[in-house]
């Protein structure tokens, strides 16, 4: 893992949510000051884990973290959706009084906030300005949850998809609008469309949605350069994806499907972490002589199982050949809540092979 | 009509890899052993259930439901198709809708217009008790929904939609979606987490989310509690010292949850996933 962090720029953790990707790339980034660097770890969470674990107050830029054995420094920084959107949005606008339109309607305080798509757009936003400022020798991304950890890179095409299917083009006559806006329209085509459209949900919401695409129409330029610019950071080489999963048959198989996408899409795929893998007893190899029967019945179950497991591993890893260095880390004894259980983690990712 | 019809709506959530799609399917094979006639859902593009279920399904999960076991139908629920399946019921023809919807350029807009993937799923999830739509002849609806942040935000489309929206079809079936998911005698909602600090802090976010929106109040369900209790002493080996560390761990979760609603489902040393969901449908208390 060592020549992996020295030898990259950005670091982005992809992974289903639940499986520990918050507390992995912390563990990443903490390697990374640790070898000197000047270190940015960004993390989408709406649950603020990250806070919680690198203590970082609300409403902070980026901020430094103190730890164990830094030589280089260490930020963290938690992105605010709605905040980067907004000023994506300021900066991709060229008349600032429609900057006010857009931001007050009603379909875009949605779309800025809860549309699926968004955060990863705004995460790669907040990648990319960071990555620009040239302020930062490495930057460790923690991707938003998904349910599939292909999603991710999935959202951003949903969004683009806008601009590109032209869906934008329907609502863009500016005096049809002033009269009634469908009747304007000339295509009879997307006429019909919207007319049922309207039937289905009701003029009030059309015209929401007549006014969104009016606004969001200026920013098509940006966001496709934008868009170019985050691709070619994304395939750069010394961009690599790092793959965090749960152990289990379903996660190992999302896996390897995700391992393909990533290199269908001419990205880099470095490392798969398998997280919380075993826990540390079974390492040790002792064998448990206990008096209770209960505990002596327990420890035989659960050696059992993970001993399936571990067959089920076997199958997987030599499938996985050569895709990807895997890593395995063991469950941690206490909750990793805090810096040191980063620093615990960090230490676990150095040693595992 | 349909007279005095009452459709069980049961939610499940939780944070990723807490095991919520496990207990979603307990919970759907308990009522469905119950004589239930049970249907589970799963929400999203890409199914769980198809490899989960691998044994007992004979074809892979789809909008339409297939059958897992007597009484157990699951489905997998999507946005787009929510919403094809509900303007094919208003237009009252297929033709209409593929003339209209079934291009690119429609495509791209229904998938990102705000709101109105949402908004179609909880609409069809609460097609029952509203008695719009094709009719969901089940008993009960166990519904795998979103993991956390994701499935407030679909609780919460209703509500944003009929105060953004006051008039036309869209504000009125919006506000007929939030009464529905605001009774407590039609829904339930269960929050799954593990007995370990962080996940039963998000949990608990979580659950004064739901209250906060709905009014409901959520059961928590602990999951994969570890069932023996020790005493440390001398000398104790690996394992042991990892149980009495999990205990501190499990007391220590257990002692946030104040007085809330609390299930406990016992960790299942089972690789097979059919006796994890039937160890499951056989702990959990409805």
């Amino acid at each position: 893992m060592k020549s992996l962090i020295e030898n990259s720029k950005v670091l982005v953790c992809v992974g289903s949510g639940g499986v520990g990707k918050t507390t992995v790339a912390s563990s990443l980034a903490l390697l990374g000051a640790q070898l000197g660097k000047r270190v940015l770890v960004l993390t989408v969470d709406p649950a603020q884990r990250l806070k919680t674990t690198m203590g970082i107050e609300e409403g902070q830029e980026a901020v430094e973290i103190k730890g164990h054995q830094i030589t280089g420094q260490l930020f963290a920084s938690v992105i605010d959706p709605k905040k980067t959107f907004d000023e994506f949005v300021m900066r991709a606008s060229s008349q600032p009084e429609r900057v006010k339109k857009i931001l007050n309607n009603k379909l875009y305080v949605q779309l800025s906030t809860t549309l699926s798509g968004s955060q990863e757009f705004t995460a790669l936003e907040k990648l990319y300005s960071s990555f620009e400022s040239g302020k930062y020798d490495l930057i460790v991304l923690d991707t938003p949850p998904t349910k599939h950890a292909i999603d991710f890179l999935k959202a951003p095409q949903k969004l683009a998809a806008l601009f590109t299917e032209g869906v934008a083009k329907w609502f863009r006559d500016p005096k049809a609008t002033q009269q009634n806006f469908f009747l304007g329209l000339l295509q009879s085509g997307t006429k019909q469309v919207l007319k049922t459209l309207e039937a289905l949900t009701g003029s009030d919401f059309m015209k929401e949605l007549a006014d969104f695409f009016q606004n969001i129409e200026q920013w098509q330029g940006q966001l496709e350069k934008r868009a170019g610019d985050v691709h070619s950071l994304l395939v750069s080489p010394t961009t690599s994806f790092v793959l965090i999963t749960s152990f289990d048959e379903a996660k190992l198989k999302e896996a390897e499907y995700f391992s393909k996408e990533i290199k269908q899409g001419g990205y880099r795929l470095s490392a798969l972490i398998i997280n919380r893998a075993f826990p540390f007893w079974i390492q040790s190899g002792e064998q448990l002589q206990s008096k209770s029967p209960k505990v002596m019945n327990l420890y035989m179950q659960m050696k059992d199982y993970y001993q399936k497991r571990e067959e089920s591993f076997s199958r997987f890893s030599i499938r996985m050949n050569q895709q990807a260095k895997i890593l395995r880390l063991p469950e941690m004894r206490e909750d990793v809540s805090d810096i040191s259980g980063v620093e615990l983690l960090a230490k676990y990712i150095q040693e595992a092979k | 009509m349909i007279k005095s019809f009452q459709q069980e709506i049961i939610f499940v959530t939780g944070k990723g890899g807490v095991g919520k799609s496990a207990v979603a399917a307990g919970i759907a094979l308990k009522r469905s052993k119950e004589g239930k006639k049970t249907l589970l859902v799963e929400l999203g593009y890409q199914s769980f259930y198809t490899d989960y279920f691998a044994e007992q399904l004979k074809a892979p999960v789809a909008f339409s439901p297939v059958r897992v076991t007597d009484n157990l139908d699951v489905a997998l629920w999507s946005g787009p198709e929510c919403l094809r399946e509900y303007a094919i019921y208003l237009l009252k023809s297929e033709s209409i809708y593929k003339l209209f919807f079934e291009n690119s350029v429609s495509k791209a807009l229904i998938n990102v217009a705000p709101a109105l993937p949402e908004l179609a799923i909880t609409g069809k999830i609460t097609s029952g008790p509203r008695h719009v739509g094709p009719p969901l002849r089940y008993d009960v609806i166990v519904v795998d929904a979103f993991a956390t942040g994701h499935f407030l935000a679909l609780l919460k489309a209703p509500q944003g939609m009929a105060e953004a929206i006051q008039f036309g079809p869209m504000g009125d079936q919006s506000r007929s979606i939030d009464k529905v998911l605001k009774d407590s005698n039609q829904c339930k909602y269960f929050i799954v987490s593990l007995p370990e600090e962080l996940p039963t802090a998000e949990s608990l976010e979580l659950a004064e989310g739901i209250e906060k929106t709905l009014g409901a109040k959520p059961v928590i369900v602990m999951n994969k509690m570890l069932p023996v209790e020790v005493t440390p002493h001398e000398g104790a080996s690996d394992f042991e010292k990892f149980l009495t560390n999990s205990q501190q761990r499990q007391n220590q979760a257990l002692s946030l949850l104040g007085g809330r609603p609390l299930q406990k489902i016992s960790f299942c040393f089972q690789n097979d996933s059919w006796k994890v969901v039937e160890s499951i449908s056989q702990e959990i208390n409805l």
